[in-house]
């Protein structure tokens, strides 16, 4: 029983740890750009929507597309007034830059947000399924970041700018020749980035206290589950992310704890070095 | 409650920009001698950015209420006293630097070290090399003390006397309390406290069934909450930053952890710690180093009572202050009072002063032993009952009896 329980404490975190990464992998996939700025996305979907609860007694999941499309905006701006200027330059030049415009963002919450912890208390209390205790938030969370995920994965599979991001992502200059313009769509993917990171953001407000001290914590783990699941593809942050939460949940009860990071880590350095492209990832992208 | 905290950020962020304002004045007051000049690198941006100001906004405080009465009297003079401070973003080897930079540059007498026992081991290191008093009103891990440092001081008792009054009280009040599960942040105040713990309780009689760390940036507790449900315990004690503890108390409810005391440190400690969980920090204890139901008479300083500084916060800032607030205003009075003993800002005179003060401020009894540290001072026991902090022990204090989490 207590195996079953650590493996549904493990799936139902991974499915939150998914929504972290999708958006994250996406951006680093297409654009090659790692993109500092997620985590604090992430958090400004949380405070946007503990704040629309606070003040307006707005339930989180109304609130949810409102702060995706809000973020959405922030994120297609970013990219097409400043990251798209340096977008073709090294990876680190991009990297500097996200972590500036990081620094920024991330100052602005402490300034006027504070760093102090706010939580959604919804408090929706759990469900006992025959011993296996699963917190209702938690499991509405999971839906949400499954549905999240699979609605990104539809758009990427079926729909026009989906086909035309996959087609930038494959080759930029071909996609061009073809008629795509790619600096477009590297702002729509980037959007796209920050939508979900202010969809996980809303879905997080619910299960997790909102501060700034986890931006780093949430662009940490993105790193792990896109290098676990693999770059550029909505099932590589999926299973990245389930494989993560499994793994530190067992970790977390069996060693302990203060192994259970280590131990998520530890995977990412092996397939590094026996799977680059990550368990379901495409190949060049690693 | 939101609202008071907001305008309580919106006072510190005024008082923070006079200050760097007045910090980067060029050729402002350098080292002019009838001015007393302290030194503090802070957290004003950053991850700690709630606990910089709430040392930064006491000292202001401090400050206008020292200033206002015309400064302090040292050796027949009149000395103006002032702050410089900067921030260093929570970023621990930047404090080390601004300390340096404070020193070298500022010219100040002596430095108040920011918050924490992390951060204050940094500041400590540069303090000593150049030889100038600091004073840490936020830092109890002994382990800061212990490396010799003759120009460090701090204001807090060592953390360890807290953890076996708790034992003997919690026993007191609970005779079949017979398991404890021990949770901690592996951080240099959260490790110490938590091993502190384990080890009274084994003293005590108690039996340890759950005892282990969680690293930094530990964003998940179901692993650990779900083995202290599986062992029992009557007692779950975790410490950690407001944050995890919030998260803790939440997954410890909905995994049904039912243990009759539950004890946070130092959570209840904080407001935003029941402002965060709500209902759910109803019967939570834990430890602090003061609180301001305590009623000291006679202090040095420009407080003679903890209620009348107790009056003088509240008319400021509209919420009540905690133990950050209390232990950084007494660090200043004491520094005070050692430039008065020492009769001169003279950097040896005034640590040599500092080394033999045993004053009473509105805080409490201050005597510090020889690793720097305050001694000898009893820690109170709090309680969120009603959504209120209740003071629980010493019994001299106490405002209330303890209640089991239901």
């Amino acid at each position: 029983m207590d195996i079953l329980q650590i493996f549904v404490n493990g799936i139902v975190l991974g499915a939150l740890y998914a929504c972290i990464a999708v958006g994250f992998s996406l951006v680093w996939g297409v654009l090659n750009v790692i993109n500092m700025l997620h985590g604090s996305f992430i958090i400004l979907g949380g405070y946007l929507t503990f704040f629309a609860w606070f003040y307006l007694g707005l339930n989180p999941i109304l609130v949810l597309p409102a702060v995706a499309l809000l973020l959405y905006i922030l994120g297609f701006a970013l990219q097409y007034l400043f990251i798209n200027k340096v977008v073709t330059a090294p990876v680190l030049t991009t990297l500097t830059l996200t972590f500036g415009l990081d620094m920024i963002l991330y100052n602005l919450m402490t300034v006027y947000f504070t760093a102090t912890p706010r939580r959604v208390t919804l408090d929706l209390g759990s469900i006992d399924l025959a011993g296996i205790v699963m917190p209702v938030d938690r499991l509405l969370g999971m839906g949400l970041a499954l549905l999240l995920t699979g609605v990104l994965y539809l758009v990427m599979r079926g729909s026009t700018i989906g086909r035309a991001i996959v087609a930038v992502r494959m080759d930029r200059q071909a996609a061009a020749l073809m008629g795509i313009r790619v600096n477009r769509i590297y702002a729509i993917t980037f959007g796209i980035g920050a939508l979900m990171a202010g969809a996980a953001g809303a879905v997080f407000a619910m299960v997790f206290p909102v501060t700034t001290n986890l931006t780093g914590v949430f662009l940490g783990k993105a790193f792990v589950i896109c290098v676990i699941g693999g770059l550029g593809s909505v099932p590589g942050a999926l299973v990245g992310g389930l494989a993560l939460g499994v793994i530190e949940s067992f970790a977390g009860f069996y060693l302990g704890p203060q192994h259970a990071i280590t131990v998520g880590f530890l995977l990412m350095l092996i397939l590094l070095v026996v799977r680059p492209t990550g368990l379901v990832g495409v190949k060049g992208y690693e | 409650m939101l609202g008071k905290s907001w305008k309580y950020t919106a006072n510190a962020v005024g008082l923070s920009t006079v200050a760097l304002v007045a910090a980067g004045a060029p050729g402002s007051a350098a080292a002019a001698d009838d001015v007393l000049r302290i030194g503090a690198p802070l957290a004003l941006t950053g991850g700690l950015a709630d606990e910089g100001k709430k040392q930064e906004a006491v000292w202001q405080l401090w400050l206008d209420k020292v200033n206002d009465a015309g400064g302090i009297e040292v050796g027949g003079t009149t000395m103006q006293v002032e702050f410089v401070q900067y921030d260093y973003q929570t970023d621990g080897k930047r404090a080390g630097q601004l300390a340096e930079k404070l020193i070298t540059d500022d010219e100040v007498d002596v430095l108040m070290a920011p918050f924490g026992s992390g951060h204050t081991k940094i500041v400590a290191a540069v303090a000593e090399r150049y030889q100038v008093p600091l004073l840490a009103c936020v830092a109890s891990s002994v382990s800061v003390y212990d490396q010799g440092f003759q120009y460090l001081f701090g204001t807090l008792a060592p953390n360890t006397g807290m953890t076996e009054s708790m034992t003997v009280y919690f026993k007191e009040q609970m005779p079949e309390l017979e398991k404890v599960a021990v949770y901690g942040r592996d951080d240099v105040f959260p490790k110490a406290m938590a091993t502190a713990l384990a080890n009274s309780a084994s003293a005590a009689g108690l039996e340890v069934v759950y005892d282990q760390l969680y690293s930094v940036g530990t964003m998940d507790h179901s692993a650990a909450v779900s083995a202290i449900k599986a062992a029992e315990p009557d007692w779950v004690y975790m410490t950690g930053y407001t944050q995890d503890l919030i998260l803790g108390r939440k997954q410890m409810e909905d995994l049904g952890v039912t243990a009759p005391i539950v004890t946070m440190v130092t959570g209840p400690a904080y407001r935003e710690f029941t402002e965060g969980l709500g209902a759910l920090a109803e019967g939570v204890t834990s430890s602090t180093w003061w609180h301001h139901a305590t009623a000291y008479t006679g202090a040095i300083g420009p407080w003679s009572s903890t209620a009348a500084f107790y009056a003088d916060f509240v008319e400021t800032f509209e919420i009540d202050p905690d133990y950050v607030h209390g232990s950084c205003a007494a660090a200043a009075d004491v520094l005070v009072h050692a430039v008065q003993q020492a009769g001169s800002t003279d950097n040896q005179a005034v640590r040599d002063a500092l080394a033999e003060t045993e004053v009473l401020t509105f805080y409490g009894s201050i005597d510090f032993g020889e690793n720097g540290m305050n001694q000898g001072r009893e820690m109170p026991i709090i309680q969120v009952q009603d959504e209120e902090i209740k003071v629980l022990y010493p019994a001299a204090i106490a405002g209330a009896e303890m209640k089991l989490v239901e």
